[in-house]
This record gives structure tokens, sequence and C-alpha cells, in this order.
């Protein structure tokens, strides 16, 4: 009973991170309608930036944070000046392709800049303890992952809820024209979007290399945490971090009671069934269309 | 398709033909030729260079039905590669079954598969049928590693045996660039054809607007179905062929990276035009070996960008293609092709 718990924990922190990637992907595609396929390279640059800026450079962790939100930022914001802009209006697959090869770009980068360091891991911010809540053991940085997702996760709402700017951006979602005749600066908007999706990915990123080490399976991750918006339908927050969780979940539970190699598929098998079953996600906008 | 002044069709036989003028005719004829003569002048990296890319080609035809012609976008193909190279694999290696059955029977199984994963197509379409694609990708993929290692080779590579044609055993470079040429041929033909009849329209209906395609009475999920079928009897016909080219294969020859490569051939050819994969993959190839010998080139200048570079700049060149073909020329090469060949028509006057 305490091995289930305690996976359910491992799930649970686990999914969390998930769900805070896929608020990236959320998070663009309801400002801008792009789904960004290079979400998962993202947070791969970024794990590794941070890296360099803590490791290499020797940087205190509170100016490496700094740095590397301000440079993952402006790249975000960057990249919805071009190509992005140019793919309003687009095909989907155009658009689907420019993000990949974004992400292909992104992946070259890091080999290019970080290939010979393998097996590389963030400094100890914190000395690993088990904690006893109820009496079942936890491990402190898997808490401590937990709180700092579900911080930025009610952040995050709070800014799209009560902020200037997070309405400005929701209502360029709903409708570009509308919003621009509001007086609202949709491409503005879209890049902003961007940025804060860069940022919230490395956060994830920070996250995710801190438990597991910082490689180029990271961005396999950024597939995962797809799974989990696409469960979670495309257009909401809540389903987002909800699709983490399941799939988090899923995934600890599969690895530990099946096999490590169902672990890997587990999320895309969940998430055909969802799409059969359910194709706009459990939370997404139902598109109905006639004739 | 646009003609030079004072060129008619006198009977419906001539305004269907394929190859309508002289010029068309002569073209074909040379370069038929100049294609079959290749192995005499150039030597095993040009014939390997163009055995890999037709094989890419073949696939591409089928990526190019279902994503470019009928709009289903699939960035899963080269698990459909993978399901044909491994019928291909163990019918030959463990039932010894001959080539040329093996073939078509590669590419039905590969056709099954995708009509199985493209159910989802029904009912969902755009971001989310892509991402039902990739999950085909990884879905096939672990089916091949891990259930069944003992008939599937897992994880590890699986020998395919060399393939044999009434006796002929094909053992060289050149056996099998013709081999390949002459598939790649008939393959493409059956594309054009596939395009050029009433399935064919279908299709292009059903990308251009599935709902007034479906008020016009084309049923959108029987074609759906079928151009998955198509696409994908395709790929396993490539698969088939890369395998059997190769002569060992296994899971890592069919990750994501290589579906996503595909469709990016198949943007830089050109969506939709039975030309567009040729030119997509011949560049892309060209492109890839060139950032290969130019990698270690540019290591003994500047040591410092060190060994990994040139593995660097295949990725970085390809990422960067992709993005300026979207946003400069969406329609590909085949669409420059189009306007060069108007000029040349036309020359010397603009229009």
């Amino acid at each position: 009973m305490i091995n289930f718990i305690q996976l359910l924990t491992i799930g649970l922190s686990v999914g969390c991170i998930y769900g805070l990637i896929a608020l990236g992907f959320v998070l663009i595609y309801k400002s801008s309608q792009i789904f960004n396929f290079a979400q998962g390279e993202m947070v791969m640059i970024s794990a590794f930036l941070a890296w360099s800026i803590l490791v290499q450079l020797g940087a205190p962790l509170w100016l490496g944070a700094i740095l590397v939100f301000i440079i993952v930022g402006t790249a975000g914001y960057g990249l919805e000046r071009f190509p992005l802009r140019k793919m309003i209006g687009q095909p989907i697959l155009a658009t689907i392709m420019v993000t990949m090869g974004i992400a292909v770009f992104l992946r070259g980068l890091s080999i290019l800049l970080w290939a010979n360091n393998i097996g590389i891991k963030f400094p100890p911010i914190v000395t690993e303890k088990t904690i006893t809540i109820f009496g079942i053991p936890f491990s402190n940085i898997l808490v401590g992952s937990l709180l700092i997702v579900l911080l930025l996760v009610v952040l995050l709402s709070l800014f799209f809820n009560y902020s200037r700017t997070g309405l400005y951006m929701r209502a360029a979602a709903e409708n570009h024209q509308l919003a621009q005749s509001m007086g609202i600066r949709v491409t503005r908007a879209i890049a902003q979007s961007w940025a804060i999706a860069a940022i919230v990915s490395a956060v994830g990123g920070f996250l995710l290399g801190y438990l597991r080490g910082i490689d180029s399976g990271l961005s396999q991750i950024g597939l995962v945490a797809m799974a989990a918006a696409l469960v979670g339908g495309l257009e909401s927050f809540k389903g987002a971090v909800l699709g983490g969780v399941i799939i988090g979940v899923a995934e600890t539970f599969t690895g530990f009671y099946i096999g490590h190699g169902l672990k890997e598929v587990i999320p895309f098998i969940l998430m055909v069934f969802v799409l059969i079953y359910k194709p706009y996600g459990l939370f997404g906008l139902k598109r109905i269309e006639r004739v | 398709m646009r003609r030079s002044s004072g060129v008619f069709d006198t009977s419906y036989l001539q305004d269907m033909m394929v190859f309508r003028t002289k010029h068309h005719r002569i073209g074909l004829v040379g370069l038929t030729a100049a294609f079959l003569m290749l192995p005499l002048f150039c030597g095993q990296f040009w014939l390997t260079f163009i055995s890999t890319a037709a094989v890419t080609v073949i696939a591409l035809q089928g990526l190019n039905i279902l994503s470019g012609y009928c709009g289903q976008i699939s960035i899963g193909h080269t698990a459909f590669m993978a399901v044909g190279a491994y019928t291909t694999a163990i019918l030959a290696g463990r039932f010894s079954v001959p080539f040329w059955l093996c073939l078509p029977v590669s590419g039905l199984s590969a056709g099954m598969v995708g009509i199985l994963f493209g159910l989802p197509s029904l009912r969902v379409k755009g971001y989310y049928l892509a991402l039902t694609t990739i999950a085909a990708q990884f879905i096939i993929i672990y089916l091949i590693k891990n259930p069944f290692p003992e008939i599937t080779g897992g994880a590890i590579a699986l020998n395919v045996p060399e393939v044999t044609l009434g006796g002929f055993v094909f053992e060289s470079e050149a056996h099998f660039y013709y081999l390949i040429l002459v598939l790649t041929l008939l393959m493409t033909f059956g594309s054009k054809s596939i395009m050029r009849s009433h399935v064919g329209r279908g299709f292009i209906a059903i990308r251009d607007n599935d709902i007034a395609a479906e008020a016009m009475g084309i049923n959108p999920y029987r074609y759906k179905l079928k151009a998955f079928f198509i696409g994908c009897f395709y790929a396993g016909v490539s698969g088939s062929v890369w395998a059997a080219y190769a002569r060992v294969i296994s899971p890592d020859d069919f990750t994501l990276t290589n579906s996503i490569w595909q469709m990016g051939m198949l943007i830089v050819g050109g969506l939709g035009s039975t030309l567009g994969p040729f030119f997509g993959a011949i560049f892309i190839n060209l492109l890839n070996e060139i950032c290969v010998v130019s990698g270690p080139l540019i290591t003994s200048w500047i040591p410092q960008m060190g060994a990994q570079l040139s593995a660097a700049m295949v990725e970085m060149t390809f990422g960067i293609t992709i993005v300026l073909f979207l946003v400069y020329e969406p329609r590909g090469i085949a669409h420059r092709w189009e306007i060069l060949k108007e000029s040349y028509r036309l020359w010397p006057f603009s229009y």
C-alpha cells in the first residue's frame, strides 16, 4: 500500500511537470492557433543553458535563473517575429512543419554546443532527504517540485484572469480580428505568449533536469507533454495540468508494474484512445461544423 | 497543363495523355536512357546516393498522396516503412518467401496498419490527426521492439537474406540501382495514375474542403481510409525495398526524426505534385552530403568547433531549410520548376 501511494506521489510530481510543459502548448495554441512541436526542444535547450550558466560560469542560482528567463523569454519573443508571424493564415501543415523545423534546428544547436557534456547534472541545491507525511516517506525534492509547479499554475491562472496583459492575450486568442479592432496589438500578444511559454518550459526544463539529469532525452518529454495537452484538451489550462497528471501517474504505474518499454508509449496509447472516444480532449472546445 | 500556342487536342485520347508533346517524349526517352546508362559512368558513391534517394522517393510518393493530395497530415510515415521492412525481413528470413511476393505483401500489411491508424481521422483532423500519427510512430516501433523479440529481433538489428528474382541474385550496387529505379518509376506512374482517377479527384476535394466534398457525394471516411491505405502501401513497398537493399534493419532506422525528415523533404520538393518527391529527396540528401563532407573540413580549420560539427550542421541546415521554404516558397521546388518551364516556353517574352 505504501508502495502504491509512493508511486502515486512520484506520478503526481512528474505529471505536474508534464502539466507545466503542456501549459506552454496550451498557452501558444490559445493565442495563435499554432501547435508548438518545438516545446520539448525548448525545454532541453533551456536546461542546457541553465547548466552552462550555473556550472560553467558559476553564477549563483537566483542570478542564473533570471539570466535564463531573460534569454529564453527574448528568444521566444523573437520567434514570433520570424518565422511565426508569416504563418498566420497558413495551412496547418505549414505551421506544424515550421515548429518542427525550429525543433530540429534547436536539436542541432544542442549537439553543436553541448554534445560533449554527457551525464551532466545541476549542482544540488537542497540535500535530498525523506520527509514523512502521514507515515509515508517522500523525497523532499519531489515534494518541492510539486509545490513549485502548483505555485506556477496558480500564478499563471491569476495572470490570465486578472492582469491586463493576460486578458489581452486571452482576447487575442479568442478572435484575432475582433481583438485588433478593440485596440489590442495581436502580434504583441502572440509574442508575449511565446515568451511566457518559453519561460514556463525553462522552469520545466530546470525541474526535470534536476530530477533526472540533463541530456537530449529531455526533448522526448516535450512529446509526452504534448500527449498530456491533447488528453486534457488543447484549449484548457486546467485540462493541460490534469492531462499531465493523468499521463504522469499512468506512466509511473506502467513503468513499475508492467515494464519500461510500455512506459514510453503509454502516453501515446492513452492519447489515441482519448482521441477516438472523446476527440477534443477532456476539456477541449468542441468544434461543430455544418454545411 | 499549359501548353505552348498551337498545340491542340483533337481526340479524348490525346487529352488524357501524360506525355503529350514531342518534347515530353524525347525527354522521357532521353532521361530513361541516361539513368539506365548511369552505372557505366559513375562510381559507387553516386549509385548509393541515387538508390537511397529513390527508395525515399517511393515513400514520399505515398506521403504525397496522403498529405499532399488528401490533406491528412501524417508525421509517422517511417513507422509504416518499418512495417513493410519487417514484413519483408520476417517473410524472407524465416519462411524464405521470394522477394517478388514479399514486396506486395509488405505493401499490403503496411496499408492495413495504415488503415488502423487512419481510423481516428474519421473523427479528428488537423493537429489532432497529426498527433495521432506521431502516436502511431511510437506505438508501431514499440510493438517491433518489445512484445515479440524472438520474431522481430527486438531492439537489435534483423538480417535480411539476399534478394533473388528467378535465379538472379542481386548483389552489387548496380543491380540494386536498376531494381530500385524500375520500382520507383512504376510506383511514380502508379501515383500519377491514381491522382488522375476519380479516387484522386476525391482526395483533392477532401483536402480542399471536406464538408463541401461530402455535400458533393464523396464519402469522406471511405476516401480518407483509402488515402491512408494507399499512402501506407507506398511506405510499405519502400520499406520492403529498403530492407532488401540495406540487408540489415533495426528499429532505429525508423524513428520520428526520420518521419519529420520525410515530411520536410516533401515540403521542400512541393506538396501535391508528382515531381515534388524527386526534388525534395534529391535536394535534402544533397544538402545532407554537403554538410557531412564540409563538417570535418571546417573542423580542421577551426578545431574549436569539435568533432560533432557535421552532425549538428546536418540538423541545423535541415531546420533552417524547412523554415525558409515554408516562409518564402511554401509550394516547394516543384512550383519553381513550373515557373521556369513557363518562362522557357514564353521566352523571350515575359508573358
